[in-house]
């Protein structure tokens, strides 16, 4: 409510100052041209707001992106990847799984832990640790057959969000700001979340790289909720609302005065829009962040861990037009949770499971029924799975040769699995989608060519891609 | 339009990237191959063959199949066991095509996965232009290079080119001109029938060169004095006296550090080492430009400071490549490690070759470079040098002093080792523990360090295939770039090579250095540089706007020593920087861009200059110089270059700040800032304690030196923007001043005024 009084505040006042025209006294001719179309007529001007919304290059099937990002490598075969085969194998060594490990694991094959049944229309058997989930398998794209280069978190993580090894590229939900803009200029395009530890390689995860500063991801700690933990200096300790649209008015007049002095300065037109945006962000920020404003149902679907708190957020912030949200998992304050397995699969998957897994299906079932499901694409993934066979009496080390990613809602086949591991769920053997190819999927279904989302710096034209990438039709609705 | 239609039609300009057809040389084709003809190969056709085909179909094969390969135009033509794979200009007689069209089971290819339908037209279209390859890609063997057309780029390609002292043009309009500079620039608006702005007024001029020369505003105090000075010396006093402030090595040491990707290290979890040292070659970096080091002495330092015996303090200076990115493994994967090593490398060659020589070497780390002349084997003749280096903390102190105190330590570590030993034995221990104690105290105080390079080694590194140091090429011997050296330049022999290296960047034969520096030092007294890529001067770069007069400029900065105060002064004392920054309509909209010119670009200051004036305006500012970084820069007093800065920009609340005001991330280097505007950027205007406490600071300021709230506002705008208010601008104040009704407290409504002026744009402006 009190958002509105603000927003109507603003309106006002923003009606005052285009009675006020300042332009109008430029006398250049310029004067007529209402600052918007000053901002949009020149092309060398796209500075001028950099986060406005974008045509993509042909129509997209989403229009925005959930990412809940699972740190650390959950392990295929004890959640999606069901290999009834370990048991029968267990112990033994095939010549399949004899690859090298990270931690070079000599083991032979153990089973999981965790008991599999089968779920909805298509009889997708699901691991145990994920009942929520695996109630909305009839609306999941499985991608049973993903590989990525190296198993280390930091470089696999990089390659899962930036698409490179190192953290000097700029993250993929900044690609997409760049490539899209937001449809909502109150808040940021993109918006990284997790509960108390950051992922491993922290902002680069979210971060610009050598694209503009305004296509770097927010990133909001959900653990703690108050608004300057949303965004740095979001509040005003000292003046009243009315005392700060005074000194914002004046502000706004000082610089128009000089814009008529100096006659021509895009920075400073853009600069004026955005002390506007910045005097309404003030109130929507705090309001979007605030679930207190949903219905006791709405957050008892979603349940009480932070990761399901997060994903009501995530359906908030894309509600509200965000183009990108990264959520990543993260318990204990560890930056690569799911690593737990190397221990213990049984304790620290199902504890990991159990602290997504109610807010992922809410996530869903609740984007399904506000009909934003088609048009948002959630993808679920960490940076790599982990081997079939075992580490010490009960872990998994690490595995890169393949795992399972699923996608779900904008433009991919519901109820469908793509690709496949061998027969002990090690390595991809079919139809095989490197993350380089995930990435110019996922760029496809936002409508962008992943070969022509390009920046030039440093001498060459840049892609999320890199050189790589083909888009994975076979996903595709 | 498919690509291939787009080649035949040639209706549409070639992208501006594209240079000249023909430096790209005759390749082996009969013919020449057109500059579009080699983009499209290597867009189109090279990412294929070498991504889909030639892990069977190349020399790089471990095991080559059916005898083909794919990997130069003279190969296909042969062929393999089938006989010749294409038929130049009919597609559909030729085996590849038929193989990749995925018609007969047993001869698809590649065997896993059909291409896209787009990648098989373009292999059609390519068969059917016959084949162009241009000479200098595929692959690297010594073969594939040779007419490289080295000579021919020296000739063609204005980087390249020797660098000759042009004569000063002629001008209409001689008056204007008070200094050779100004008759290059008039020349080209002179044809282009546009003039030059008037002067700018000495209030903005005082204002301009403060800002440029310190990153500081003058006081009123300042102003006032220039305006009462009638001498036409009075604009070049006040250059000189800037010139000779430590505040000038504080700005524009600055912008050397973008360059460097200077930061305090600590870059996460691949890149993790912390570089508490750091500061003392940033505090060199500053002290070198104080002292006018001469700009040839600058770069020799920071490549091989450790190997000029003569003179120690140098070794600081290597700082340049140890507080890069130095990347590890995050678990002991051979693949990872290989590939952390790789991109360490690349930083260092990526940010020598772009920060001295204007060129991006690094493209060339995994195919000969796509657009300029440098073949992969001579990214690795210089990979090869920095393989040969280690990163290394340098002890800052006599040889004697050292070894003192190394001897204090090794004593003490002794003395720990009998004590440890009595201890297992349950002896008595008094006695030791007390010479322990006395040991202990008697080290001397640690010795400061530096992050420095050391030699390492003396040996050639090989190509790495496609850039993966684990698949060893040819050998690249150690030597400089051969389009600046020569064909075959002299090998590098010295350890590591490092020396040799930097007396090759440093030659006043080198086309680039020069050139590149200058244009730097352009760029930051104009805003745009005479070439708009400062760090890229290929073929891809931006050609100069100027090139005589950068060449003039060049030439004379060797002349003068290479003396980058000198440099400074001669640009401010020009009629052309002396302009007004002022609109023209008409000039605009011939020039909207300013490539000619016309006026001085009005431009923001840098994020540090910015909050710097801001703590100088409200008195605050501690001018200390040099000395350990602050995370805390917001709550400190000092200049913004004495904040700590992480690699990332993740770790500290002073790299927060920074990076909301576009300061480049230090991850690589940096030819110049971006200007976003972004509403964080005012809610940090709004909101932050650091404004808050400004807005206080100014108030009181304000309320001291003047009596009346006209007046205050009068002093406001001097000291702030360095010129009077006009009457609304007081009428403004005093209307805002009184709006304030509720609130009856004088101050409070100071502070909250003081707070938008400190925030308007006239403030970071510098017009």
């Amino acid at each position: 409510m009190l958002f509105k009084q603000h927003e109507a505040a603003f309106r006002e006042s923003a009606r005052q100052l285009s009675r006020r025209d300042f332009l109008s006294r430029l006398g250049s001719g310029i004067g007529c041209i209402g600052l918007a179309s000053l901002l949009g007529q020149n092309p060398a001007h796209a500075e001028a707001s950099p986060l406005g919304a974008k045509a993509p290059h042909f129509a997209p099937k989403a229009k925005r992106v959930i990412q809940l990002f699972m740190p650390g490598g959950p392990s295929q075969v004890d959640t999606f990847d069901y290999k009834p085969s370990l048991a029968k194998h267990a112990g033994e060594r095939p010549e399949a799984v004899n690859r090298k490990t990270l931690r070079n694991t000599k083991n032979g094959l153990m089973p999981s832990p965790f008991g599999f049944k089968q779920y909805g229309q298509t009889g997708k058997w699901v691991s145990d640790i994920f009942p929520h989930v695996a109630q909305c398998a009839d609306d999941i794209s499985f991608i049973h057959s993903m590989y990525t280069d190296i198993p280390e978190h930091a470089g696999a993580m990089m390659m899962m969000n930036v698409g490179a090894l190192q953290p000097n590229r700029p993250s993929m939900g900044s690609w997409l700001v760049y490539g899209l803009g937001t449809e909502n200029q109150d808040l940021p395009g993109f918006i990284a979340m997790s509960p108390r530890a950051q992922p491993r390689c922290t902002l680069a995860n979210w971060g610009n790289a050598f694209l503009p500063g305004a296509y770097a991801g927010s990133y909001v700690n959900i653990a703690e909720m108050k608004p300057d933990a949303v965004m740095r200096d979001l509040k005003n300790s000292r003046l009243s609302t009315t005392e700060q649209r005074r000194q914002i008015d004046l502000l706004a007049q000082l610089n128009q005065t000089q814009l008529a002095r100096m006659e021509r300065d895009q920075g400073l037109e853009a600069g004026i829009a955005a002390m506007e945006m910045a005097f309404r962000m003030q109130f929507s920020v705090p309001e979007v962040f605030d679930i207190s404003k949903e219905t006791q149902a709405t957050r008892d679907l979603y349940g009480e861990s932070e990761f399901g708190k997060g994903c009501l957020l995530a359906r908030r912030l894309v509600e509200q037009g965000v183009r990108v949200v990264q959520l990543s998992l993260s318990i204990d304050g560890y930056d690569i949770a799911w690593d737990t397995g190397h221990d213990d699969i049984v304790g620290g998957h199902a504890k990991l499971a159990k602290a997504c897994d109610q807010g992922i299906a809410a996530l869903i079932r609740d984007l399904k029924a506000r009909g934003l499901f088609e048009d948002t694409l959630i993808v679920w993934g960490g940076e790599f799975g982990r081997a079939p066979t075992s580490e010490g009496a009960k872990g998994r080390d690490h595995n890169h040769y393949g795992y399972t990613t699923w996608l779900a809602g904008g433009g991919v086949k519901a109820g469908f699995s793509f690709g496949a591991t061998d027969e002990f769920g090690c390595t991809a053997v079919e139809d095989r989608v490197h993350v380089h190819d995930l990435h110019a999927t996922i760029l496809h279904l936002m409508g962008l060519d992943h070969e022509k989302l390009t920046y030039r710096y440093s001498g060459r034209d840049y892609r999320l891609t890199d050189v790589s990438g083909n888009v994975v039709h076979g996903i595709i609705a | 339009m498919t690509a291939f239609q787009h080649l035949m039609r040639k209706t549409s300009p070639a992208p501006a990237r594209m240079f000249a057809a023909g430096c790209l040389g005759l390749a082996a084709f009969g013919e020449p191959v057109s500059s579009e003809q080699a983009e499209f190969f290597e867009n189109k056709i090279r990412p294929v063959l070498s991504n889909d085909c030639h892990q069977c179909h190349s020399a790089e094969a471990k095991a080559l199949k059916g005898e083909l390969r794919l990997d130069s135009r003279a190969a296909v033509l042969k062929g393999g066991d089938s006989g010749p794979s294409v038929v130049p200009g009919k597609p559909d007689e030729s085996l590849i095509i038929k193989a990749i069209r995925y018609k007969d089971e047993d001869t698809a290819m590649p065997p896993k996965k059909r291409l896209t339908d787009a990648q098989i037209a373009d292999i059609e279209a390519w068969v059917k232009m016959g084949l162009p390859w241009p000479e200098n890609a595929g692959t690297s063997s010594p073969e594939a290079k040779k007419g490289y057309g080295f000579a021919k780029w020296r000739t063609e390609h204005w980087a390249f080119r020797k660098v000759e002292k042009p004569s000063i043009p002629s001008v209409s309009d001689n008056a204007w001109v008070k200094h050779p500079v100004d008759a290059f620039v008039l020349a080209k608006l002179e044809a282009a029938g546009l003039k030059p702005s008037p002067p700018a007024t000495k209030t903005v001029l005082i204002r301009r060169a403060f800002l440029d020369l310190t990153g500081l505003p003058p006081s009123p105090e300042q102003v006032e004095a220039f305006l009462n000075d009638a001498s036409p010396e009075a604009f070049a006093k006040i250059v000189d006296a800037l010139l000779a402030s430590p505040q000038y090595g504080e700005r524009w040491g600055r912008h050397w550090l973008d360059v460097a990707r200077y930061s305090d290290g600590l870059g996460g979890a691949l890149d993790p080492a912390a570089l508490p040292e750091a500061w003392r070659y940033r505090d060199w970096v500053v002290s070198a430009l104080n002292r006018d080091m001469s700009y040839d002495q600058f770069v020799r330092a920071q490549i091989a400071g450790d190997l000029f015996a003569d003179e120690p303090e140098l070794r600081i200076a290597t700082g340049f490549f140890a507080v890069g990115p130095t990347y590890v493994g995050d678990g002991g994967d051979p693949e990872a490690t290989a590939q952390a090593r790789a991109e360490t490398l690349a930083d260092r060659v990526d940010t020598f070759s772009r920060a001295f020589l204007g060129l991006t070497v690094a493209c060339a780390r995994c195919h000969d470079h796509k657009f300029d002349p440098i073949p992969t084997r001579d990214y690795y003749s210089i990979a090869g040098v920095f393989n040969n280096t280690d990163t290394k903390d340098i002890p800052l102190a006599a040889p004697e002093v050292i070894a003192a105190f190394e001897a204090a330590q090794n004593a003490v570590r002794e003395q720990e080792k009998k004590l440890k030993a009595a201890e297992k034995e349950k002896l008595e221990t008094t006695g030791l523990k007390a010479e322990l104690e006395r040991l202990r105290k008697a080290v001397p105080p640690a010795i400061p360090r530096a992050h420095g390079l050391a030699e390492s080694g003396n040996k050639d590194m090989p190509v790495a295939i496609r850039g993966d140091l684990r698949k060893p090429g040819e050998n690249a011997p150690r030597r400089f770039l051969q389009i600046v050296a020569g064909e075959n330049p002299p090998l590098f022999t010295a350890g590591s090579g490092r020396r040799q290296l930097a007396d090759a960047v440093a030659d006043p034969t080198n086309p680039l250095t020069a050139r590149v520096i200058v244009n730097r030092v352009w760029k930051h007294h104009f805003g745009q540089a005479l070439a708009r890529t400062p760090s890229n001067f290929g073929a891809i770069g931006e050609k100069p706007t100027h090139p005589e007069l950068l060449d003039w400029i060049a030439a004379t900065f060797m002349e003068q020593g290479w003396s980058l105060k000198k440099l400074h002064r001669s640009i401010l004392l020009s009629a052309t920087w002396q302009m007004s920054s002022r609109f023209n309509a008409s000039a605009f909209a011939a020039d909207g861009d300013n490539r000619l010119l016309w006026r001085m670009n009005p431009r923001n200051s840098e994020v540090e200059s910015w909050r710097d004036s801001l703590l100088f305006v409200t008195g605050e500012l501690d001018l200390t110089a040099g000395g350990a970084p602050t995370e805390r820069i917001l709550e400190s007093r000092r200049r913004t270059i004495y904040g700590t800065v992480s690699r990332n920009g993740d770790r500290f609340l002073s790299d927060e700040f920074l990076r909301l005001f576009d300061f480049p991330a230090p991850r690589s280097t940096s030819e110049a800032r971006s200007t976003s505007t972004v509403p964080q950027q005012y809610l940090f205007m709004m909101n932050s304690a650091f404004m808050i406490e400004r807005a206080r600071a100014f108030a009181e300021r304000l309320q001291r030196e003047a009596s009346d709230d006209r007046a205050r506002i009068g002093r406001a705008y001097m000291l702030l923007y360095s010129r009077p208010a006009e009457e609304h601008e007081i009428n403004l104040g005093v209307g805002f001043l009184a709006g304030a009704a509720n609130d009856p407290n004088p101050q409070t409504r100071w502070k909250s005024y003081a707070q938008v002026l400190l925030s308007a744009h006239e403030f970071r402006q510098i017009q």
